[in-house]
């Protein structure tokens, strides 16, 4: 494990240094970046019309959807578009090789990538925490340390998520479509299309043990102060519970899929 | 360093006839088809030998060469390297193992190749001292300075695997699996990477198994070659034995001051090229010496060469054979 720590550095500056070549797609990826924010215009033009549902103001939905904008941007599901084109490819093949297992490479591909664009969001938004009247997140030391410890959780379940269902690529051409249907699924019950407390109470006690919440609702929730202690530690629990879970599911699928491996193309 | 025993691969494919109709009826019925890529294949390898790999597009050269670094899972037999069993996939394995493939780029694409080489630093976990070394020779023997802070997808393809090379040696393997390494370069390109190779096992005795189409790769870099057709493997020794087996006659190439006729050949042997005063005779193995002779005596001669016939036309010969 030391060995796999050691190499986590290089690898990352690496991705960094690719995610960071050309100026346009950089550019691009960080106009997508900020797609949560045409969501936000969506619920405030119904707070503006119709009042807040459910006593969600203005104020809130702009809390809500500036923090969902990181939590949009730690979203490790690149990873499947890039396992899925290595293994119809045949590149994987070079991946094996390495004395690294690939789920690392990938990781670290992706962090690479994620902190080139996170490196102008994180400013931007405190920027925009500062400066944008209606933004309100409680701060303190310990709620700053329990949402950071909760946006590393997000990002950890939402990668090993991503990965996992990677490896259905070892049986079947149709990942990406398929995480296609599964995010969709998930964008309902993660708090993306809406926050979860404006969803039916059936919806949303069937979320919050859905390993969709711990990825981009339970973050953004915990910093704007609207859990208590005693669900924050619900929220951990099904984090952490998700993690493990996940952690476990990729290692039998990857111990059966590899052997299915065609290494084609050379 | 490499045992391989009744190695057999064999990979479940979709099949389907083509157009429409076809392709409606096969989302409800799957056709497949098992295709036998290897079948039955043994051999021994020593450390420090160097093994040409030969066959047809389809033979089993990349399934077996495949199955020996771990990339694929055999279906039956057994596969020993280094004292491991490759599809294990075991870091310390790995880190013994380089496998080159000509037409694969384990490079990054948008960085410079000197970037790539600080990740394999990091990957195989090379101290300084060992990785700087290792890197100040491959810069030197591939004369890569000029190259190594270029993007690798502006280096053209014979400047490519030469940093591909270099990436796949820093950590000095014990083992090198060659997957046409000498793919699309030109002759000078051919000849730098055979150098450079023979060099390298030469310096540090490392075991190579090599595949190409190249015939020159062979016989410049391997004394042994696998000959493998269909899956299973036809030959496994010299290559001179492999070319005295299947090659029952020798070419004798003679260059005359002047023109004769035709017929003067009739007896000698069969005239395999003219080209101006030059003709080349194909003369049975043990008549080659009395041809020559004869020859010699009899023509207006200014040269003769005695020579095998080119690999290729033998490997030819192999998998006619077979």
């Amino acid at each position: 494990m030391r060995d796999v720590l050691t190499a986590y550095p290089p690898l990352v500056r690496s991705a960094t240094l690719v995610a960071a070549t050309y100026r346009g797609r950089v550019a691009l990826s960080l106009l997508t970046g900020f797609f949560p924010l045409l969501l936000m215009g969506v619920w405030l033009t119904v707070v503006a019309e119709s009042g807040p549902p459910k006593g969600w103001t203005t104020g809130d939905f702009l809390s809500y959807y500036a923090a969902a904008t990181l939590l949009w941007n730690l979203s490790g599901d690149h990873v499947v578009w890039q396992w899925d084109a290595d293994m119809r490819s045949g590149d994987l093949s070079v991946r094996l090789l390495r004395p690294v297992h690939p789920f690392h490479q990938y990781a670290t591909n992706d962090l690479g990538h994620r902190l080139v664009f996170l490196t102008v969001l994180v400013p931007a938004l405190v920027l925009a925490a500062l400066l944008v009247p209606g933004l309100d997140y409680p701060a303190g030391p310990v709620r700053l340390a329990a949402v950071a410890a909760a946006l590393v959780l997000a990002y950890a379940v939402s990668l090993l998520m991503a990965s996992t269902f990677a490896l259905i690529g070892f049986w079947s051409t149709q990942t990406s479509n398929a995480w296609l249907l599964w995010w969709g699924l998930g964008s309902f019950a993660s708090g993306w299309v809406a926050p979860l407390a404006l969803m039916p109470d059936w919806l949303r006690s069937v979320a919050v043990v859905l390993p969709f919440r711990t990825a981009m609702g339970f973050p953004v929730e915990l910093l704007m102060g609207r859990l208590d202690a005693r669900e924050a530690a619900f929220g951990y629990a099904v984090g952490l519970g998700w993690l493990a879970a996940f952690a476990v599911l990729y290692r039998i699928i990857w111990r059966h899929g590899v052997r299915r491996y065609q290494a084609v193309a050379g | 360093m490499i045992e391989v025993r009744d190695l057999a691969k064999h990979f479940r494919v979709h099949r389907r006839q083509p157009g429409l109709r076809a392709s409606l009826r096969s989302l409800v019925l799957r056709e497949h088809l098992t295709v036998r890529a290897v079948e039955q294949v043994s051999f021994t390898i020593p450390a420090g030998e160097v093994v040409g790999f030969l066959g047809p597009n389809g033979a089993g050269k990349t399934t077996t060469l495949k199955c020996l670094t771990g990339l694929l899972h055999p279906t039956a037999g057994t596969v020993r390297v280094l004292g491991h069993t490759p599809h294990h996939r075991e870091p310390a394995f790995l880190r013994r193992i380089s496998l080159v493939m000509g037409q694969r780029n384990a490079l990054f694409w948008d960085l410079p190749a000197a970037d790539a080489f600080e990740v394999n630093r990091a990957i195989y976990g090379l101290a300084e001292g060992p990785y700087r070394s290792a890197l100040d020779e491959l810069v030197t023997l591939l004369d890569l300075a000029p190259l190594l802070h270029k993007q690798v997808r502006v280096l053209s393809l014979g400047e490519r695997m030469r940093c591909e090379l270099a990436g796949a040696l820093l950590h000095r393997p014990d083992v090198l699996f060659l997957d046409e390494p000498t793919l699309g370069l030109d002759v000078n390109g051919q000849a730098a990477v055979r150098t450079f190779l023979r060099d390298y096992n030469a310096r540090y005795g490392a075991t190579v198994l090599l595949t190409s189409h190249y015939m020159g790769d062979v016989t410049t870099l391997a004394r042994r070659v696998l000959v493998i057709d269909h899956g299973t493997l036809r030959f496994d020794g010299d290559l001179a034995a492999l070319v005295e087996a299947h090659s029952p006659h020798r070419l004798v190439r003679v260059t005359l001051r002047e023109a004769v006729p035709a017929q003067t050949w009739v007896g000698l042997g069969e005239v395999s090229e003219v080209d101006g005063a030059v003709v080349t005779l194909a003369v049975p193995r043990a008549e080659t010496a009395a041809v020559a002779a004869r020859l010699l005596t009899t023509l207006p001669v200014e040269d003769v060469a005695i020579e095998d016939p080119p690999v290729e036309h033998i490997i030819r010969a192999v998998f006619a054979h077979a």
